[in-house]
């Protein structure tokens, strides 16, 4: 199983139908809410080099990271083959 | 062979679809996702029906809606249009990243998307430092210094957005009055980490990696001017999403599609646009809505007379 992170604030509307999409699909996410975690803003802008949210890392099986900018629905049902 | 094509997944189309299908037409749905633009709102406060409604939390429902006519619309999702043509025999032929699809009737309810600045940096930017949503990226400007380009409501809106996290916000105008609403401007004028700007034309955005300064031309004097910033949140509107339709019917200056607003039919017998796409004065959701209904009902009757003719 692919391990997914969804970077987002709670004022994002395009964070609440990626996760909205993530949930119609019953594909488990972790969600992470840089609004209220300062930290994890600054370590989601090291890693991805984004200022901005929604920001998806999928880790596929075998290790490989994909990251997906915005709600790219497209990419994400490709990518987990949905 | 369908009825009608409807582009968009904003309230326009929404509306235009669940009328299509309960008039079973034979119709279809295409768009990228379903929401429109005003899925970045915090809270819509004019939404007929809410006092105030999240935009996603709108989306949801328009979503919902249009789901429970899935058997008498298709819903072709996630699917972007790429062309238009028409045929010989006056049908249309719609093509997309995915698919193609023929029909009788085309409904445009594209909307729009923000314009750019189209100055060098912007797009390399896009992301590390320019931002087009403040309402969802401000997080990301604790203890930073921010600018705002644009003095209509949505910049104004953005840097009320920003002072709750940023140490310094600057508003770039490019008149030397601010055109958002007067109650905005003075909730943002009451914040000592604001400084306005007038007549300032942006150049240029520089950095390394991330953004690190913005260059703007000052229009009275025609000095240029640099900014260190972090943060580049661009509000300067919305360019209607026509492209599809640009060699085939008649547009304005501004890339809109000009429409009869009686009938919204188009310059082309059998293509019809409402929303934010057509030179409707006001872009907005519920005029959005009447208008697309409007379209469709039009589209419907098309239809109806090209089948009496054969």
């Amino acid at each position: 199983m692919a391990k997914i992170t969804v970077y987002s604030t709670p004022t994002c509307g395009y964070c609440t139908m990626l996760k909205d999409f993530l949930n119609s699909k019953k594909v488990d996410f972790t969600e992470i809410d840089v609004a209220a975690d300062q930290e994890a803003a600054k370590k989601m802008v090291e890693k991805t080099g984004q200022m901005g949210v929604p920001v998806s890392i999928i880790e596929l099986e075998g290790g490989k990271e994909e990251v997906i900018i915005g709600f790219d629905q497209a990419k994400i049902i490709e990518l987990l083959e949905l | 062979m369908y009825d009608i094509v409807i582009i968009g997944g904003g309230p326009a189309a929404i509306a235009a679809g669940i009328y299509a299908a309960r008039k079973k037409m034979k119709s279809v749905l295409v768009s990228d996702n379903i929401g429109g633009q005003s899925v970045v709102s915090d809270g819509i406060e004019n939404w007929i029906g809410e006092m105030i409604i999240p935009g996603a939390e709108l989306a949801g429902k328009l979503k919902k809606h249009i789901e429970n006519y899935k058997d008498d619309i298709d819903l072709a999702i996630p699917q972007l249009v790429e062309k238009v043509e028409k045929n010989a025999d006056g049908t249309f032929k719609i093509i997309t990243n995915k698919e193609e699809y023929h029909t009788k009737t085309v409904l445009i309810t594209s909307g729009g998307r923000h314009r750019s600045l189209g100055v060098p940096g912007e797009e390399k930017f896009n992301g590390r430092g320019v931002a087009y949503c403040a309402t969802c990226d401000a997080p990301f400007f604790g203890g930073k210094t921010v600018v705002v380009v644009g003095d209509g409501n949505s910049g104004l809106e953005a840097v009320v957005d920003l002072i709750a996290y940023a140490d310094k916000v600057y508003l770039l105008a490019r008149g030397g009055e601010l055109r958002g609403d007067t109650i905005t401007q003075e909730e943002i004028r009451k914040s000592d980490k604001v400084e306005i700007i007038h007549f300032a034309n942006t150049t240029e955005i520089l950095g390394e990696i991330m953004v690190e300064s913005l260059k703007y031309k000052d229009l009275n004097t025609g000095e240029e001017k640099e900014i260190a910033t972090q943060g580049v949140f661009v509000e300067i509107g919305t360019v209607p999403n026509s492209e599809m339709v640009a060699d085939l019917v008649e547009l304005t200056k501004k890339g809109e599609i000009v429409v009869n607003h009686q009938t919204y039919a188009t310059s082309v017998s059998g293509i019809f646009a409402a929303g934010d796409v057509c030179d409707t004065l006001y872009k907005q959701n519920n005029i959005a809505v009447g208008d697309s209904i409007k379209a469709l009902l039009s589209a419907s009757e098309f239809v109806k007379k090209s089948k009496l003719k054969k």
